[in-house]
C-alpha cells in the first residue's frame, strides 16, 4: 500500500474563528454605542449595554466571535458607524 | 438657535441669526479639519493578514460613506439663511449624526478636549470646545428622538 503524506496548508484555514473587538474612545456617546451594537450585531438591549460598559470600563470588548467573512462584515459595519473596531485572532 | 422635536417625528431647527448658521456650517468645516483620513484611522492596527484587502475594498466604501454624510449636511444648509427654519427627518438622522461625530472626532484629535471643562480652555480650543458640546447635544436629540424611535 503506498504511503500518503498529509500536508496542512495554514493559509487555507479560513474557518478559524476571529474576534471582533471594539475599543473605547473619547467621542462616541454611550447610548450611541449601545444602539450600534443592537443595530449591527442584533444584540438585545441588556446585552448591548453590557458590551458597551465593558468597552467603557475595560477599554475593549469582544462583541462577536466567528468565521472570517462575517467578522469582516461586522467590523466594516462597526467602523462605518465610526467605532474603533478591529478583527483579532483569539489569544492575540 | 432653537432646536426641538416635532410631533411628526423630525427635529425642527430655527436659525435666529447669522451666528446660528455659521455654527451649523462649522460642522462640515470641522470634520474636514481632521489630521488624516478617518477611515484610514479606524483601520489602524488591522491584522496584517487583512490589511491589503481592507485598503482595496473597505476603505474606499467607508470614505464614500463618510463623505456622503457631510454632503447631506452641506446640502441641507446650502439654501438656508438666518431667520429660516429647517427640519431634519428620520431619513437623514444617521447622516447628520455621523457628520457631527466626524466633527467631534476631528476636534478631539486637534484639541484633546475630552476630560477638560470648556471654561478651562482658551482661545481656539475654547471655541472648539463650545462647538463640540453643541454638536454632542444635537447628537443626543437625533439619537433619542429620531434614531432610537423614541417619542420623548
Amino acid at each position: 500500500m503506498p504511503e500518503t503524506d498529509t500536508v496542512v496548508d495554514e493559509d487555507t484555514a479560513l474557518d478559524q474563528p476571529w474576534n471582533v473587538v471594539v475599543y473605547d474612545d473619547p467621542v462616541n456617546l454611550m447610548d450611541y454605542v449601545t444602539w450600534v451594537f443592537m443595530k449591527v450585531l442584533s444584540l438585545s438591549k441588556p446585552v448591548a449595554e453590557t458590551r458597551m460598559m465593558e468597552v467603557h470600563e475595560q477599554g475593549r470588548s469582544v462583541v462577536w466571535n466567528g468565521g472570517r467573512e462575517e467578522a469582516e462584515l461586522y467590523t466594516q459595519q462597526l467602523q462605518a458607524h465610526q467605532l474603533q473596531a478591529k478583527m483579532e485572532k483569539p489569544g492575540e | 438657535m432653537k432646536a426641538a422635536p416635532t410631533l411628526d417625528g423630525r427635529i425642527r431647527i430655527d436659525l435666529e441669526d447669522a451666528i446660528d448658521l455659521a455654527v451649523l456650517r462649522a460642522i462640515v468645516a470641522d470634520a474636514h479639519g481632521r489630521d488624516g483620513d478617518l477611515a484610514t484611522h479606524l483601520a489602524d492596527g488591522i491584522d496584517p493578514e487583512l490589511s491589503e484587502d481592507w485598503a482595496d475594498y473597505v476603505l474606499p466604501e467607508l470614505q464614500a460613506s463618510f463623505n456622503a454624510q457631510l454632503e447631506t449636511i452641506a446640502g441641507a444648509l446650502s439654501g438656508v439663511t438666518p431667520g429660516d427654519t429647517f427640519f431634519i427627518g428620520r431619513g437623514d438622522a444617521e447622516a447628520w449624526f455621523g457628520g457631527l461625530n466626524q466633527a467631534r472626532l476631528a476636534l478631539e484629535g486637534r484639541f484633546g478636549l475630552s476630560g477638560t471643562d470648556t471654561p478651562e480652555l482658551e482661545g481656539e480650543a475654547r471655541s472648539a470646545g463650545i462647538r463640540a458640546h453643541f454638536y454632542q447635544m444635537l447628537q443626543g436629540m437625533l439619537l433619542h428622538f429620531l434614531m432610537s424611535g423614541g417619542n420623548g
